[in-house]
């Protein structure tokens, strides 16, 4: 196969434990040296998708290859080609981090006179040399990330399939670890990388496939995923006082169809909501409110960030939206999207 | 008032499936002890002598019975909690530690009275049978019972407090078991008669650590043991002081340590013998001989790596530490050979052979199960079984891996002991031959018990379960079919207890080392063939669920 060729291919892969569907006709591929951001909530079926790849699970129908290889019947070979790191830390008492290394890399039949050399390297990569007498059971959390990300890396895999590698790590070690994956990627291998969190992997994804309650929602750049959602827009109106919040939103919410919900805020006097209407359409709502001798201090479009991108496209269709107690809903059975600060409960 | 602890300890216990098991067995296990011996012609002697032997086997199956099960329940769940971090939370909530400590002991307590109970309709047909004082027998009988259970589960929840993992727990548990138990009875059959008189009376204050002294005297079985001299009696009132005093130390110094202080451990930062200054490391290398701390070295092109890994992730694979060990064993082997020689026991060989054998067999029954039960089901508790099956490493060299390292471990420790043996072979050069089947004997129960722990081990998820149901099956193999040899002559006939005894390789050993009691049997060859089917049941058991471990799922 040619460098251009995809080295991961996934098609109609799908897993069932008994009724429940765990994952659902899943079909990506993934060129050399990109990073795959997989995102979903808990529950979404990442894990199951990735212990398919590595071979720990048997898929209930379709197939995944990886550099060519079958995930079921080339187990032997997916060994060699995936360096995996499960969501488990998976240690032994009384091992220190090289005895640790060490024993991984003998499992890989890396020879002696190669083995301290590869250790080392490894270790520096993982930026994890200083810890090389530690015992495992004296590591936090953060260094153990480290010390398996260079036990993944041991016996030099093309493709690297990181399960969660940032839970857990604070604000700085995330940066380290996302700096690690991206000279990985440099270096020409290619990640799949999960996280719960969108813009954690935001920055340093080429693709991103977004998965919830076992199926894939939105697969390819950023950019393209982002401009899928942000059809809809959401608009804030800020009033000078909240006496006549009740009125104005009445108003807004006789312009919007009946499915796009208005909510308010009486203490802030703001009232926001997401429509698809356009630019005139919206000009007319605010003459309206104007006409109509509210005060209006400010009209805007609110940037749709990557959390509400997240989670809009993640929720079911049949979900209750989240929303702050704060706010009172005016009209609408249900909004599409959750609106303002309530989008940071994810 | 209720407890949250007790509730969820006893309900919770309760529910599990082995403890249904557990239940099922000991009614099984009274019920077929009463069944044999019942009359058949439903006719019962008036002087009460055939009542009396029912209840004397009765008695120690049940002793035996707490003794093998009780320990474990206490002296896992302290750690259990601890590991999984519930402890922390117990103990910052409101409850009062001493009501932790309650609820848990309440807890197991609740539960082993359960068996005890299931005794109770067994213990009623004995009764029925008259001969027997309801006071004198039975209350004194469940009386002592009773204590044991409060001492064991005191003693377990104790070990439980300080142990670091489950299965060190259970080994500890178990050692000190058999130590207050068994051990404690040594020192008072040396001293008895002896003019030393406060050692004499030290001694048999020391003895009643055990329940069994005061066992005896309610069977009547007092003067076994005592070479003639009669023992004193008061053994049960004894019992009572010295095991209150026991339990009730054991609950303090636990209760002390049901702080927060428990979690403040230093774990060890690792330095290692290179970083240190040039006259620590000589310092070093004179007082170890080989040092802990020193940076091991790679893993050879010839060994198996997964052998290595299994030594050094064990506390004791240690070099350093296996050393002491082995050096520990050679030494009271070689002890217990110079007893015998030196004459100051008129004990003979065949007696110090056979206690050669029972604490062989003991060494192997304490040290195997915590170390191959957990082979497979400490990699699953831990995730890296998932990481262990992604490297290249086939299943079977992952399995031969683990189990030469158990091999090894229980190979040198067991060599160890030879020298007692040599030493007798040199003073009766008659015994060569048996002592050669002596060994194969040892041998084949120490395969027996790896192969067969690993094998049990295999079906659990977790260390801890895995490795109290090996421990309580090898001890029911060994400890189990004691009983019936107990009974030998009033309550079971010669051929029954010669084809029960043929499962037990340690009753095999015994016998070839003709050792009063057990020189009368034949068990030879069915003994080898038993347990060398045996050992192949195990072995397939063990490789194919192994095998299908490995398999995507
Ligand atoms: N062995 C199993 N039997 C039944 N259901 C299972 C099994 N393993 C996983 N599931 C279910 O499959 C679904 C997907 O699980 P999976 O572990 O792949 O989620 P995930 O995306 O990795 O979630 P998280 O972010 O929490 O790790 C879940 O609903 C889970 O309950
Ligand atoms: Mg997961």
């Amino acid at each position: 196969m040619g460098p251009a060729d995809p080295v991961v291919v996934i098609e109609g892969l799908t897993k069932r434990y008994g009724e429940f569907t765990a994952l659902d006709d899943l079909s990506i591929s993934l060129n050399r040296g990109q990073i795959l951001g997989f995102i979903g909530p808990n529950g979404a079926g990442k894990t199951t998708t990735i212990k398919i790849l590595v071979g720990q699970l048997r898929p209930t129908s379709g197939t995944a290859r990886i550099a060519g290889a079958d995930c079921v019947r080339d187990a032997a070979k997916i060994k060699w080609l995936v360096g995996y790191m499960p969501d488990t830390f998976g240690g032994y008492e009384n091992m220190r981090v090289r005895e640790y290394l060490d024993f991984f890399g003998a499992a890989y039949k890396i020879a002696r006179p190669q083995r301290q050399s590869r250790i080392d390297e490894v270790m520096e990569i993982a930026g994890a040399t200083y810890m090389r007498d530690r015992y495992l059971e004296s590591l936090s959390h953060g260094m153990k990330q480290r010390v398996a990300i260079a036990r993944t890396l041991l016996h030099d895999p093309e493709v690297l399939i990181l399960d969660e590698p940032a839970n857990g790590l604070d604000p700085q070690a995330r940066i380290e670890m996302r700096a690690i994956l991206l000279r990985l990627a440099e270096a020409g291998k290619t990640l799949i990388v999960t996280s719960h969190i969108l813009p954690e992997l935001s920055r340093i994804c080429d693709t991103v496939a977004i998965m919830s309650h076992g199926r894939l929602r939105a697969f390819g750049t950023l950019k393209e995923i982002m401009q899928t959602v942000s059809q809809q827009r959401s608009i804030e109106v800020q009033l000078v006082s909240a006496n006549r919040i009740a009125a104005a939103a009445e108003l807004i919410q006789q312009q919007l169809s009946a499915h796009e919900e208005v909510t308010r805020s009486p203490a802030e006097a703001t009232i926001r909501f997401r429509t698809a209407q356009s630019e005139e359409q919206l000009a007319q709502i605010l003459a309206l409110l104007i006409a109509a001798g509210i005060p209006v201090v400010q009209f805007r479009e609110l940037q749709s960030d990557l959390e509400d991108t997240f989670l809009s496209i993640t929720r079911e269709p049949d979900e209750p939206p989240l929303a702050d107690e704060e706010e009172s809903r005016t009209a609408g059975p249900r909004s599409d999207a959750p609106v303002g600060n309530a989008a940071e409960v994810g | 008032m209720s407890n949250p602890v007790l509730e969820r300890e006893f309900i919770g216990i309760l529910r599990t499936r082995r403890a249904f098991a557990m239940q099922v067995g000991a009614a099984m296990t009274f019920a077929i002890l009463i069944l044999l011996r019942w009359p058949s012609d439903g006719q019962v002697d008036l002087s009460g002598i055939q009542a009396q032997q029912m209840f004397q086997l009765f008695g120690y199956g049940l002793t035996a019975v707490i003794v093998l099960f009780v320990p474990a329940f206490p002296a896992t769940t302290l750690v259990r909690e601890r590991r999984q971090g519930t402890l922390a939370l117990l103990l910052n909530s409101p409850l009062e530690p001493y009501r932790i400590y309650w609820g848990k002991l309440a807890g197991v307590l609740g539960f082993v009275s359960l068996p005890v109970l299931m005794s109770l309709p067994a213990a009623m047909a004995c009764y029925a049978m008259g001969g027997l004082s309801l006071q004198h027998d039975l209350l004194a009988l469940y009386s002592v019972m009773a204590i044991a259970c409060l001492q064991y589960a005191a003693l377990g929840l104790w070990v439980g407090s300080l142990a670091r993992t489950a299965d060190s727990s259970l080994r500890i548990t178990y050692g000190l078991v058999f130590f207050m138990t068994i051990v404690v009875l040594g020192p008072y059959q040396f001293f008895q008669g002896k003019p030393w008189e406060w050692l004499v009376t030290a001694s048999l204050w020391l003895r009643s650590v055990s329940p069994l002294p005061a066992l005896m005297e309610i069977f009547g079985h007092r003067d076994a043991g005592s070479g003639g001299l009669m023992s004193p009696t008061g053994n049960l009132m004894r019992y009572a002081i010295t095991a209150g005093i026991i339990t009730a130390g054991f609950a303090l110094h636990t209760l002390l340590r049901l702080t927060p202080k428990i979690f403040d451990r230093a774990r060890s930062p690792g330095v290692i013998t290179e970083d240190r200054s040039k006259a620590q490391q000589w310092f070093r290398r004179f007082v170890f001989l080989v040092d802990p701390q020193r940076r091991s070295g790679l893993i050879g092109p010839w060994t198996n790596p997964v052998m290595v890994k299994e030594f050094r992730s064990r506390r004791f694979g240690r070099s350093s530490w296996m050393l002491r060990l082995i050096a520990l064993c050679a030494v009271t082997s070689l002890g217990l050979t110079y007893t015998s020689t030196a004459g100051t026991m008129d004990w003979g060989v065949e007696t110090i052979g056979g206690m050669m054998v029972v604490l062989q067999v003991t060494l192997i029954i304490l040290l195997i199960p915590g170390l191959a039960a957990g082979l497979i089901s400490s990699e699953r508790e831990t995730g890296s079984w998932t990481l262990l099956q992604m490297t290249p490493l086939s299943t079977s060299q992952i399995l031969r891996g683990k189990l030469l390292s158990v091999t090894w471990t229980v190979s040198l420790i067991l060599l160890a002991t030879l020298p007692g043996y040599l030493v007798m072979v040199a003073i009766e050069p008659a015994l060569t031959r048996q002592i050669y089947y002596v060994l194969a004997c040892l041998l084949l129960m120490a395969v027996f018990a790896v192969v067969f722990s690993a094998a049990v081990g295999s079906f659990f998820r977790q260390a801890a379960p895995a490795t109290v149901t090996a421990y309580a099956s090898l001890v029911a193999l060994c400890g189990g079919t004691m009983l019936v040899w107990l009974g030998r002559d009033s309550t079971f006939d010669h051929s029954t207890v010669e084809s029960l005894l043929a499962f037990n390789p340690m009753a095999a050993a015994l016998a070839i080392m003709e050792v009063p009691g057990f020189a009368r049997y034949q068990l030879f060859p069915q003994a080898w063939w038993f347990i060398s089917a045996a050992i192949a049941v195990s072995l397939v058991t063990l490789a194919s669920q192994t095998w299908r471990l490995s398999r995507p799922r």
